[in-house]
């Protein structure tokens, strides 16, 4: 590698630590930029495991422009098929039954130019049912009741992964407010000044002299 | 020209019994990010590796990424060049964001790359096998202590987002009385210009003799 190129890749590398640390908010978050797609993958072991999860869309920049729509949020099947859908969101739930075994993809879709961040937690859950339990002599009957106890607990834990989620956008969106409420009652002080200076130098600049002498 | 996007993923799951690992697609040149918020005194630990596009073959160079772990106030935690697969495993001391950023060399023309990574923390992330030598415990006690883990850390989650609630009330009512304040100043602000402008305009036309 010559010394150019190095130069150059730790120049970018620097540059792309500056965008990141631009672009971290609160919370585990993915920042979907211009009309891209975000993928995440998981592979699911067994067939009829149920897919839980959640996410949440942080706005960025909303000190100017109006709320953003959301973003798409797309699941496939590994046999190619969508098999859950959600357009124009800012944040869900979702839990479905996995048709199949494999991987399966998990995207979002960003169709504005202002780039967007999201929180999101998935999780696959498996019970080992008495199919299971005929098959593996190990397999005490407590287990699938460990087994549920845990689920629900995890379903308990994702809920408090979406609160915490939410609270932070919430946060995000009062400290906006409250920074755009100083900025503009500051800025209307401000301009009524100036207008009501420009006034008062317009009207004297109608008195002034040449003006006079025209009168007389 | 440098193409620059900065992504920044998620990641949080928990499973005992198999090992769940998040894929993502990583582009040469382009940063992706992972942030992971961590309670303080919260074990980690982070398993990353470059999946081999050819199977049996060694991984070539070009696949090689580099990981920067930081903490949320920008130390280095752990640093990582050119290499396929590793592990990243620390104590968190405050509490917060904590970045996880791949990188691979920027490649003509553009090469896309598959990165698995378990990134646990918590309860899952806690060396379970480590305890059951340690007090010669049986499997279902294993499983029973760690729903017990789980539900503490539930409990102190609850706690935290009482606290969050608790601020953001205090941020919403002081947004409140500010703009309250600001509007009565607002209107006194106006009345005193339009005052100003009057005396100014009287006694300059009271000087100029037309008044």
């Amino acid at each position: 590698m010559t010394r150019g190129e190095r130069t150059m890749n730790s120049t970018m590398h620097a540059i792309a630590w500056l965008l990141l640390l631009s672009l971290v908010r609160h919370l585990s978050a993915l920042s979907v930029t211009v009309t891209d797609v975000e993928c995440v993958y998981e592979y699911v072991f067994y067939e009829g495991d149920i897919i839980s999860g959640n996410f949440v869309v942080v706005d960025h920049n909303i000190f100017w422009s109006s709320d953003h729509p959301g973003l798409d949020f797309t699941v496939t099947s590994p046999g190619g098929n969508i098999v859950h859908n959600l357009k124009g969101t800012s944040g869900d739930k979702f839990e479905f039954k996995a048709p199949h075994s494999g991987m399966y993809k998990f995207c979002f879709h960003n169709s504005e130019l202002t780039p967007e961040t999201v929180s999101f937690y998935i999780h696959v859950g498996h019970i080992p049912n008495e199919h299971n339990l005929a098959k593996d002599d190990h397999l005490d009957p407590i287990n699938v009741k460990i087994a549920e106890l845990r689920e629900a607990l995890e379903s308990v834990t994702a809920e408090q992964k979406y609160l915490k989620a939410r609270d932070a956008r919430h946060r995000h969106t009062n400290e906006s407010t409250r920074k755009r409420v100083i900025f503009y009652t500051f800025g209307e002080y401000i301009v009524l000044a100036l207008v009501s200076s420009l006034q008062v130098v317009y009207i004297r600049q109608l008195f002034s002299k040449t003006v006079a002498y025209g009168r007389v | 020209m440098l193409k620059l996007k900065a992504v920044i993923l998620t990641v949080g799951l928990m499973s005992p019994i198999i090992v769940h690992s998040m894929l993502f697609d990583l582009q040469s040149g382009i940063a992706k990010c992972i942030t992971e918020d961590l309670m303080s005194n919260a074990m980690t630990i982070g398993k990353y590796s470059v999946v081999n596009p050819n199977k049996g073959y060694p991984l070539p160079d070009t696949h090689k990424i580099t990981v920067r772990v930081t903490s949320p106030a920008g130390n280095n935690h752990y640093y990582c060049d050119g290499v396929d697969s590793g592990t990243f495993a620390f104590t968190a001391n405050e509490a917060g964001d904590y970045m996880a950023c791949f990188w691979s060399q920027e490649h003509k023309p553009p090469l896309t790359m598959s990165v698995e990574l378990d990134w646990q923390s918590g309860v899952a992330a806690k060396d379970w096998s480590k305890v059951a030598r340690k007090g010669q415990i049986d499997e279902m006690e294993i499983e029973l202590k760690k729903l017990y883990d789980t539900i503490t850390t539930i409990h102190d989650e609850m706690f935290y987002l009482r606290e969050r609630e608790g601020e953001m009330q205090k941020l919403n009512t002081a947004t409140n009385s500010k703009m309250a304040a600001f509007s009565f100043v607002s209107i006194l602000v106006c009345l005193s210009v339009a005052g100003l402008q009057l005396w100014y305009l009287k006694t300059f036309f009271e000087r100029k003799k037309m008044l």
